[in-house]
């Protein structure tokens, strides 16, 4: 199981060997190095770890005056050591990305633990009669008896949102630990679930700033903290810069306190209409840190697609994971270990549209349509060009008119998405039974809401949402860690520090959407600090080439071809045979110039899906270097 | 043209072009609530019917009362064609 792993932690790997338990670890090395290796163990306790806690130093310190003693400056064994002073208690005081085991020696007692927003994967099966850990899936694949099966009802429930959700996979009997959750199981028990920390839960506690001045203060130096602690490496920490305000902020912070040694990383691409080469250029020029940059080409995205897949381990929606992936490749063969990026901030400063599509509905629900409220749509894309034109406005009316009745349940933006991506159970194979229903799809959404979710605002309620779906089943997982960790590269989210969440959450909603301005807060706390072209610039979400990818000539690629090839589809059982081949009819011979939402994620998710179990059915056998072995415990 | 001409023929164009089984449209519900198209589809569907019935469709026709299922937009192609005749 653990040799699947080692692209996550090429640096060394040990077991540990109890009767009841069995641990394995890869390990990618960033504090202490020497001294560092895992499995580690007490007298009375073993740990397995993946992550960072970034502030281990404070918590050493105050368990040292509580008497506490350590024999390396390593961050793992100060999660140990909390854990055998305060117990599941202390898990509130970490600052970090994490999940880890504990195996209690004495009481014979397993702690499984996540982080708070679920960068870190912990996945758990149970099968014949005994529980499986491990962070990638894929790890499963070589229990006896034992094959990934897609749950097609999970299939469309992920096409659907992005994600599943209470803790499903796409697969059957796979599950994971929550975010923000841990769970303890005793030999002949149930496992038992608590949660430690929800999105939403200082409300109340934290002191609010009355002024956009004193909320842009107060973030920034929330930001800046939250950088710091995450420059703590024994190792190079660069940062990645798409161009956009987020990853501008974060370098622009990093830079400030990290003189020495310090990269910027980005993708250009070939294709113009994708392309953010000039603003990543702008920022790097003004912090004066050099640019290492990677050219993605559709061929590039359709020759590496397939060795993605194999770590994003579920279907995905489009291809911009690829290019990270080949980017954290380059980052590796710079020295570098560490990058720091711009994920959350959208979720948490209201930078997606839903944010903007929500608050016009509000308003248009509450004046009516006679008057201005649906004349704002066409601010909602200005890039787009049938937005601002007024022949197609009406158009736009019409379909938004639709959402009036039901954008305020409790999918809130996501009411959009889901209409959209419903199309995929059309293409799912009519055998497997599977249909797509709104209200079973609300049931099951009401039922792993906060207590206290409907008296937050509507746009409190979408930022929720966008974090447990969008960021978790997609942006953190498929596009993050298994991107970056493909190549042994660990990605650090400032703006996911759970300080800095819990602030945001708790701003009123005009300090991060103001009117239409996005990241209110941000861009006021940041102007004249990152260039304004960077601040005011319309928000072009990064993209990559996505269907055209993968057709040369107006012809289907070869690997496309044979995994959306009547053949495989039926082999797989999926989709439908008739369908798939229908929508590449489409597309063979005349692909327009310009291909819709709906199209690319079609085309994408079914390709994706075939790949994905392509490889669920064909394993790689890897096998770990013995030379590389650092732990060998036994408790036999 | 008579109505079940245009009918047939924007069910051909949405069957061909939006990937649905023709069963599985209903004749009078939405086409964006019911899923089968998204918002460049409507668009795609306009393009659509100028072109096949050289009609010129105005700002203010975008209308749920015009383009809120196959059955409105039958009857206002063919209001529009009427016009253009008489």
């Amino acid at each position: 199981m653990t040799a699947p792993l080692q692209h996550r932690g090429p640096d060394a790997w040990g077991t540990y060997l109890a009767p009841e338990v069995a641990f394995g670890q890869t390990r990618l090395s960033i504090v202490d190095l020497s001294a560092g290796h895992q499995p580690m163990a007490t007298e009375r306790s073993v740990i397995v770890f993946n992550g960072e806690i970034y502030n281990h130093i404070e918590l050493r310190a105050e368990l040292e005056a509580k008497g506490v003693s350590f024999t390396t400056h390593c961050d793992t064994e100060v999660l140990l050591r909390l854990f055998e002073t305060e117990g599941t208690a202390g898990f509130s005081k970490l600052n970090g990305q994490f999940v880890f085991l504990i195996w209690d020696r004495k009481t014979k007692t397993l702690t499984a633990v996540r982080d708070r927003y679920g960068v870190r994967p912990l996945f758990v099966l149970h099968h014949q009669g005994r529980t499986y850990f491990s962070s990638e899936m894929k790890s499963f694949d070589g229990l006896p008896d034992f094959a990934r099966r897609y749950a097609p009802e999970c299939v469309l429930e992920h096409a659907t949102l992005w994600n599943t959700l209470g803790g499903r996979t796409v697969y059957q009997g796979i599950r994971c630990v929550e975010a923000g959750c841990f769970e303890v199981f005793r030999p002949g028990t149930e496992s038992q679930r608590g949660r430690y920390y929800e999105i939403g839960q200082e409300l109340g506690r934290i002191d609010v700033p009355k002024t956009i001045e004193d909320a842009s203060q107060h973030f920034t130096g929330l930001l800046q903290d939250a950088v710091d602690l995450r420059l703590r490496s024994d190792v190079p920490v660069g940062a990645y810069l798409s161009g956009g305000i987020d990853s501008s902020v974060i370098a622009h912070l990093t830079k400030k306190n990290k003189k020495e040694n310090f990269r910027t990383f980005s993708v250009g691409f070939e294709d113009s209409a994708f392309d953010e080469s000039h603003f990543q250029r702008l920022v790097s020029d003004q912090i004066g840190s050099p640019l290492e940059s990677i050219r993605i080409t559709n061929e590039s995205i359709e020759e590496n697609f397939m060795e993605a897949i194999y770590h994003t381990e579920r279907p995905i929606f489009r291809t911009a994971p690829i290019p990270l992936y080949l980017l954290a490749k380059r980052v590796r063969e710079c020295g570098f270990r560490v990058v720091l990026t711009g994920e959350g901030a959208d979720e948490i400063l209201y930078g997606y549209d839903s944010f903007k599509e929500l608050r016009i509905l509000e308003q248009w629900k509450r004046e009516g349509a006679a008057t201005s409220a649906p004349d704002l749509l066409k601010q909602l894309y200005p890039h787009l060009r049938h937005f601002s034109d007024p022949k197609y406005f009406g158009m736009m009316q019409v379909y938004y008119e639709g959402f009036l009745e039901d954008f305020d349940n409790e999918l809130c933006g996501l009411n959009i998405r889901v209409s959209n991506n419903k199309i995929i159970a059309n293409y799912l194979n009519r055998d497997l039974g599977v249909e797509f229903d709104k209200g079973a799809l609300l049931e099951r959404l009401r039922a792993v809401l906060p207590a206290d979710f409907s008296q937050w605002s509507l746009l409190q309620r979408n930022s929720y949402l966008e974090i447990r779906t969008l960021l978790d089943g997609y942006l953190l997982s498929s596009q993050g860690d298994r991107m970056s960790l493909g190549h042994g590269i660990e990605g650090r989210y400032p703006f996911l520090d759970h300080r800095v969440v819990e602030a945001a959450f708790s701003y009123p909603d005009d300090f991060k959407l103001k009117g239409f301005s996005q990241k209110h807060v941000l861009r006021e706390a940041f102007r004249g600090k990152v260039p304004n072209e960077i601040l005011d610039r319309p928000k072009h979400p990064y993209n990559a080439p996505d269907l055209k990818a993968f057709f040369r000539n107006g012809v289907l690629t070869e690997r496309a071809r044979h995994f959306l090839s009547e053949k495989v589809v039926s082999d797989y059982g999926l989709f439908d045979t008739k369908m798939v081949a229908r929508f590449l009819r489409k597309f063979e011979g005349k692909i327009p110039d310009q291909v819709g939402y709906r199209d690319n994620m079609i085309m994408i998710f079914m390709l994706s899906a075939q790949i994905a179990q392509f490889w669920a059915r064909s394993p790689k056998t890897i096998y770990l270097d013995p030379a590389l072995k650092r732990v060998s415990l036994c408790d036999y | 043209m008579q109505t079940d001409q245009i009918r047939d023929n924007l069910l051909d164009f949405l069957v061909r072009n939006f990937v649905v089984e023709r069963q599985d449209i209903d004749l009078d519900k939405s086409l964006v609530d019911e899923g089968v198209i998204d918002s460049l589809g409507l668009i795609e569907i306009s393009a659509h019917l100028e072109k096949t019935h050289a009609i010129t469709i105005e700002p203010s026709d975008m209308s749920r009362q015009n383009f809120g299922s196959v059955t409105r937009i039958v009857e206002f192609v063919a209001r529009k064609l009427a016009k253009t005749a008489s």
